[in-house]
């Protein structure tokens, strides 16, 4: 279950090169909302647009796809998505909300939906929400120093950043690629990452990573009949993606479920840790 | 021989009040007092004191989730008044499309509690909204169709329908909508419910009328009484400040006077101490005050001021805006409800206009927000029961002193000046004619709640 429950697995990437051009991997998210917003499915998406700052990303309300292409590539820093549900709703006057979040976001959405504390009528305007896989997040200043300090990159001059394969990588727009090692990152995460038991983003509608697939490609697990009705019966239909069965891409399921197991195991023992953090005290466990 | 029997607590109507009546041995009221019970939940004025100008409407919302559009938009235009700001055009008309779409949820909302009190014209059939049986089903999904319009333009324009988070703040708003999908969706909503507001009004008046033109009459379902003449007269004038929206201390063209208002306490307006001398346990549903011989004490039992205009009580409410700018003359409760229901188009085609007129792109706060030198400001907005007067004075951004007179404190006077004439069973009649919202009303401090004593007599 480290996986969460769904309908459907495959390997894919968008149809669309003018996508895929600055895309973080296959492009699904921004493909996708493009295809929810030209088919009424949504009329807008809660997005990581650009921010004040070089890799600082701002939660806007996309509508257009123009606004949509703006918001692609992962930033690995925090941008609060889900304060702009509501707002989605109010000025901006949506009916259909998408909104693309990592797995703690989802989880926000979903609770949002069913128990709406200070959420009025936002809950039955959740048109479509897409997770992304999420192994950690880092604070903007953390990932300053690992960019401009440990990797020696000028935040300016990033276009792409990328974890995988045990490093953090960063390229710039004149050619070279800085790397380290994962390990000197761990000291900049933010904490209250160390205790989130979803790595796939297991509450989402269609959820969306990269570990699984080769490069420029994208692992993408269908959840429910509504993620279901839009990618498989409709999307995929219309031409919009490319696919590959999960089973025949390397390293493919295999990996995510080595991963997913890794993340659940190491901050369930933070949880568990924290019961008993104090001398006769412990610290709060929100799941319990 | 005058008796004295007591309703309390009242119903349908927005907190908590009673009727103590003295009434004649045909059980017609010879003098009424109509007097708030709700205890003042820390009395907003004196909190506000000290707290940023910002923060202060955001509070006074809190005084009522009925009209809490009146609170926000009254005081956050004191404060505008009181440190001279003038906020830009697009945040204006956006207030009034939120100022429209509160009063149609009210007025809605209104017909609700009115009904159970009337008839099915023709029939001796009193109305029950919760009946799946028509023609009062379809009535009551029309209400809530129009309560839901305007509680979805309020979400739209306000951020919020109940407290609006997003708009006013001093200066403005916080956000414009967004173009065009926003905007749209008001005219939708707005044109959707034109035909519904038209039906609707129409039939609220005939059932208003088919009320007053009988002779007989029972509040819902309880005994029939005769009913008099000049059911609900009253001889006070009537105060409005404008048919919408409101007036304020920055207008060139000022519609309320302050030097006009006094106040007095409840000690020097209501009746002394009495004792109840008859009781009706039929009076639906539970019976008036038992037993024969409780002690009522109105003057020190009532939780509201009494707020004079030129010395007098005054009505304030729809048939005054009326009154006041369209030369409407229907007297007596009935008068007051139709004035009420006649609001109900006003408030869609100005929701329309000021749509039609907002640039979505403009500007929706002002460029300099003065932090205020303490100067007295104060802002009417006419809520869906009449005019709320916010005074205030701002010194470097901190309020440092805070008043609310609003529309039911008002018309709790008058309203007791009304009930003279009437038999008792009916005296709910003419309260519910005025729509009462008694939280509004209420802002002093109680100071033993057990006793429901109010140390307004003490209360400097």
């Amino acid at each position: 279950m480290v996986l969460g429950n769904y309908k459907n697995c495959v390997s894919a990437r968008a149809a669309d090169p003018a996508i895929l051009s600055a895309s973080q991997d296959g492009g699904i998210v921004t493909q996708l909302f493009a295809f929810a917003l030209e088919e009424g499915i949504i009329d807008g998406a809660v997005v990581a647009g650009p921010g004040d700052e070089p890799y600082k990303p701002e939660p806007v309300v996309a509508t257009t796809v123009a606004e949509l292409m703006e918001a692609r590539g992962t930033r690995y820093t925090i941008c609060p998505n889900v304060s702009m549900i509501k707002e989605a709703t109010r000025s901006y006057g949506l009916d259909k909300v998408g909104v693309v979040g990592t797995p703690c976001q989802i989880q926000a959405v979903r609770k949002a939906q069913l128990y709406p504390m200070g959420m009025r009528s936002v809950g039955d305007k959740i048109a479509l929400a897409i997770g992304i896989f999420c192994m950690e997040n880092f604070p903007y200043q953390g990932l300053e120093t690992m960019v401009e300090d440990l990797c020696n990159v000028k935040m300016e001059s990033a276009v792409k950043m990328d974890i995988g394969k045990g490093k953090f990588s960063v390229y710039t727009a004149r050619g070279a690629v800085s790397q380290i090692p994962l390990k000197m990152t761990h000291k900049f995460e933010q904490p209250g990452c160390h205790v989130c038991l979803d790595y796939v983003a297991n509450l989402a509608d269609v959820s969306t990573g990269s570990v699984g697939s080769p490069d420029g490609w994208s692992t993408v697990f269908t959840r429910t009949k509504k993620g279901e009705t839009i990618w498989g019966g409709k999307a995929i239909e219309a031409g919009y993606f490319e696919t590959k069965p999960i089973a025949d891409v390397k390293p493919g399921l295999d990996l995510v479920t080595k991963l997913a197991t890794d993340k659940i195991t190491k901050n369930q023992k933070t949880l568990d840790e924290r019961a008993s953090f104090g001398v006769d005290k412990g610290l709060r466990n929100p799941y319990i | 021989m005058s008796k004295v029997v007591e309703i309390s607590p009242t119903t349908r109507h927005e907190g908590h009040t009673k009727l103590t009546m003295q009434v004649d041995d045909n059980g017609v009221v010879t003098r009424g007092d109509w007097l708030s019970l709700t205890p003042v939940r820390g009395g907003i004025e004196k909190l506000a004191v000290g707290k940023s100008m910002h923060q202060a409407p955001k509070i006074s919302s809190r005084v009522c989730g009925i009209c809490p559009i009146a609170h926000t938009l009254a005081g956050t235009e004191a404060m505008e008044a009181s440190i001279g700001c003038i906020i830009p055009d697009d945040a204006y008309l956006l207030r009034v499309i939120l100022q429209c779409a509160n009063r149609l949820h009210s007025h809605a909302l209104h017909n609700i509690l009115s009904l159970p009190d009337m008839y099915i014209p023709g029939t001796d059939t009193h109305i029950n909204p919760f009946t799946p049986e028509e023609p009062v089903r379809s009535v009551a999904l029309r209400i809530q169709k129009l309560r839901e319009v305007g509680q979805t333009v309020g979400e739209i324009v306000g951020g919020e329908p109940i407290h609006p988070s997003n708009p006013p703040r001093v200066g403005g708003m916080y956000k414009n909508i967004s173009p065009p999908r926003a905007q749209i969706k008001i005219y939708d909503l707005a044109k959707e419910a034109l035909p519904l507001a038209q039906d609707h009004m129409d039939f609220m008046i005939s059932v208003f009328k088919d009320w007053d033109a009988r002779p007989m009459a029972s509040v819902a379902g309880g005994k029939e009484v005769e009913k008099t003449e000049k059911f609900g007269f009253h001889d006070q004038g009537y105060m409005a400040s404008d048919t919408l929206y409101g007036s304020s201390s920055l207008d060139l063209d000022q519609k309320w006077y302050p030097e006009r208002w006094t106040e007095v306490r409840p000690w020097d307006w209501y009746q002394g101490e009495l004792e109840v001398s008859l009781e009706d346990p039929d009076y639906p549903v539970g019976g008036t005050t038992p037993p024969v011989g409780t002690k009522v004490w109105p003057a020190m039992e009532a939780c509201t001021g009494v707020p004079l205009y030129d010395g007098a009580p005054i009505e304030t409410g729809p048939r005054a805006r009326l009154a006041m700018f369209r030369n409407y003359d229907r007297k007596g409760a009935m008068g007051l409800q139709i004035a009420r229901q006649m609001e109900y188009m006003d408030c869609l085609y100005s929701m329309i206009e000021a749509v039609e007129a907002l640039d979505t792109n403009g500007k929706v706060v002002a460029d300099e927000i003065p932090q205020g030198d303490g100067s007295l400001g104060w802002a009417a907005n006419e809520a869906p029961r009449g005019t709320d007067v916010h005074l205030t004075k701002v010194l470097n951004g901190k309020v440092e002193w805070y008043s609310l007179l609003v529309p039911t404190t008002w018309n709790f006077p008058t309203v007791s000046r009304a009930l003279e004439g009437a038999p008792w069973q009916l005296t709910e009649v003419i309260m519910r004619a005025y729509d009462p919202c008694v939280s509004c009303a209420t802002h002093m401090m109680v100071v033993d709640d057990s006793k429901k004593v109010v140390a307004q007599k003490l209360f400097q």
